[in-house]
């Protein structure tokens, strides 16, 4: 089944692809200057990787917008995942924190990048605040979620079970949310990437958001796929780990056996 | 150890004056080692009784008392096997049953000793680290009994156990209580809706009116039982064949009929 699955997937990018020479190198329907031929990717491509652009080669843009999603992330879910929990557990807690999360919660993540350069510069300090921001919000919805929605007999088993409070969270609580837990976690992750261009663009000087920057301030579109292909692709693979990670923590669980 | 007394408890939900009377001057006194079953309409608070004894709710009026102590939390010495199991999904067989033996700290050979005896008892053996979703619903509970009965508690408190189960693991089901009431007899208050079930287990049935829910009636089975040796019969199916189990059985189905017959007017 997921062999099929995986073969059925090839096929959809390799015709989205054949469709690609067909509408610009093959036909020319699209025109060259509006969208770039395989050639012409193919060329800007060698030329990143090999000669460098916007200052340094596509792997490096690349490790380095990657370095900025991993810090960004792990701040973000780290702070959000526990404050969620507690949000979930705590009914004082929840009634404090709530009213303020819920007043910051609209504010776009991009809004802050004002502030964000003001008090920390146009470092990496200032775009992890910003991605911060954006990554952390599912994450402490869905943890508070995840408490909220927890089987009250399992609360009480657990209860009459005798269990003193580090346990209750460590080893009933916790693992009790860790399925909405994960859908917070794939959340942040897509909005970590969404946030990361966007905050890459102002004021960077590597990164793939610089190079679409820079690509589109040369109006050079085979350059700008080649930005945008490799987010798409740095994105599926920390999903893909995600996912990897996911499957092995949930292996107990019915949704974790599909 | 292990008596459980009721009296003049009474249960309101919400608001003292305007709230929701749930229970009305329920007295009933179950001894040591003896299997009370209170059988009632549905929401009749039967279960809430229950979850007073295990301390998962206070009451309004009158007294709960476990040893001729007061309840006040929710506590090992009152183990309670519940309707949906209730089972940590994310621990293995061997991992539930463990876990309210590390609670008592309780060292790891004496917990391995305790754990594989109840793994044995519940015929759980090949199944100890199988994950609950992975068994059938017959299988979770007997894990959710041994979770409870390692504890070694003082009462067991058993509400609606076998209500989730299909008719045919049911009847398996309570042939392995009996089995196991005789091998290692405990406290036990067991609530269900089922008569026939209460009939066969228990040795007192006390049956419950309608709202304000309060004991009615409370039935000798065990004199019976003991008179009409209901014990020498292996199977489930003779025992309800027999005249004296029909005969009960029909009483209290008359009793709580009354109950429904003056709702209806």
């Amino acid at each position: 089944m997921r062999g099929r699955k995986a073969v059925v997937g090839l096929c959809a990018v390799g015709g989205i692809i054949i469709l690609w020479f067909a509408l610009t190198s093959w036909f020319g329907i699209i025109p060259a200057g509006r969208f770039p031929t395989p050639a012409q990717f193919w060329v800007a491509l060698k030329q990143i990787e090999l000669r460098g652009y916007a200052g340094s080669t596509l792997v490096d843009h690349a490790l380095h917008s990657l370095r900025l999603i991993v810090i960004s992330f792990l701040v973000a879910v780290g702070t959000g995942i526990p404050l969620g929990l507690l949000m979930g557990w705590n009914r004082r807690a929840e009634a404090l924190i709530n009213p303020v999360f819920m007043l910051i919660r609209p504010i776009p993540p991009l809004a802050w990048i004002p502030l964000a350069i003001l008090w920390l510069g146009l470092g990496d300090a200032a775009k992890v605040m910003v991605i911060w921001f954006a990554a952390f919000v599912p994450s402490v919805i869905n943890a508070h979620a995840g408490v909220r929605n927890i089987d009250k007999s399992v609360i009480e088993a657990a209860r009459m079970l005798g269990t003193p409070p580090l346990r209750m969270a460590g080893e009933v609580i916790v693992p009790a949310s860790l399925p909405m837990i994960f859908t917070g976690l794939r959340l942040s992750l897509q909005a970590s990437w969404t946030t990361l261009v966007a905050a890459e663009l102002v004021g960077a000087l590597v990164g793939v958001g610089f190079v679409l920057n820079m690509a589109q301030q040369d109006i050079y579109p085979a350059m700008i796929l080649v930005g945008m292909l490799t987010v798409g692709v740095l994105g599926w693979a920390t999903t893909f780990v995600l996912g990897l990670v996911e499957r092995r923590v949930l292996s107990w669980s019915l949704q974790g056996r599909g | 150890m292990g008596s459980i007394r009721f009296e003049g408890v009474g249960k309101v939900f919400g608001n003292a004056r305007t709230g929701f009377k749930a229970l009305d001057d329920v007295s009933l006194a179950i001894g040591e080692k003896e299997f009370v079953a209170i059988v009632g309409p549905s929401g009749c608070g039967k279960t809430t009784c229950l979850r007073m004894v295990a301390g998962f709710e206070g009451v309004s009026a009158g007294k709960v008392l476990v040893n001729d102590r007061p309840v006040v939390r929710p506590g090992a010495d009152r183990a309670v096997v519940f309707q949906q199991f209730a089972l940590f999904p994310w621990k293995t067989v061997r991992q539930n049953i463990e876990f309210g033996l590390r609670n008592k700290r309780i060292g790891k050979d004496q917990r391995d000793h305790l754990v594989a005896g109840s793994l044995k008892l519940m015929s759980l053996e090949s199944h100890g680290d199988a994950y609950p979703h992975q068994l059938s619903g017959g299988m979770q509970q007997r894990v959710a009994i041994a979770r409870a009965y390692v504890l070694d508690p003082d009462v067991l408190l058993m509400d609606e156990p076998f209500g989730a189960l299909d008719a045919q693991t049911r009847v398996v089901m309570q042939e392995e209580l009996v089995r196991l009431a005789r091998v290692n007899p405990r406290t036990v208050l067991f609530i269900t809706h089922a008569v026939e079930e209460a009939v066969y287990l228990a040795d007192r049935v006390a049956i419950m009116s309608r709202r304000p829910g309060t004991i009615k009636e409370i039935i000798d089975v065990k004199t019976v039982r003991l008179a009409e040796r209901w014990d020498g019969h292996e199977r489930i199916e003779d025992v309800m064949d027999l005249e004296s189990f029909v005969h009960l059985r029909t009483r209290i189905w008359k009793s709580l009929r009354e109950e429904k017959a003056e709702i209806g007017h």
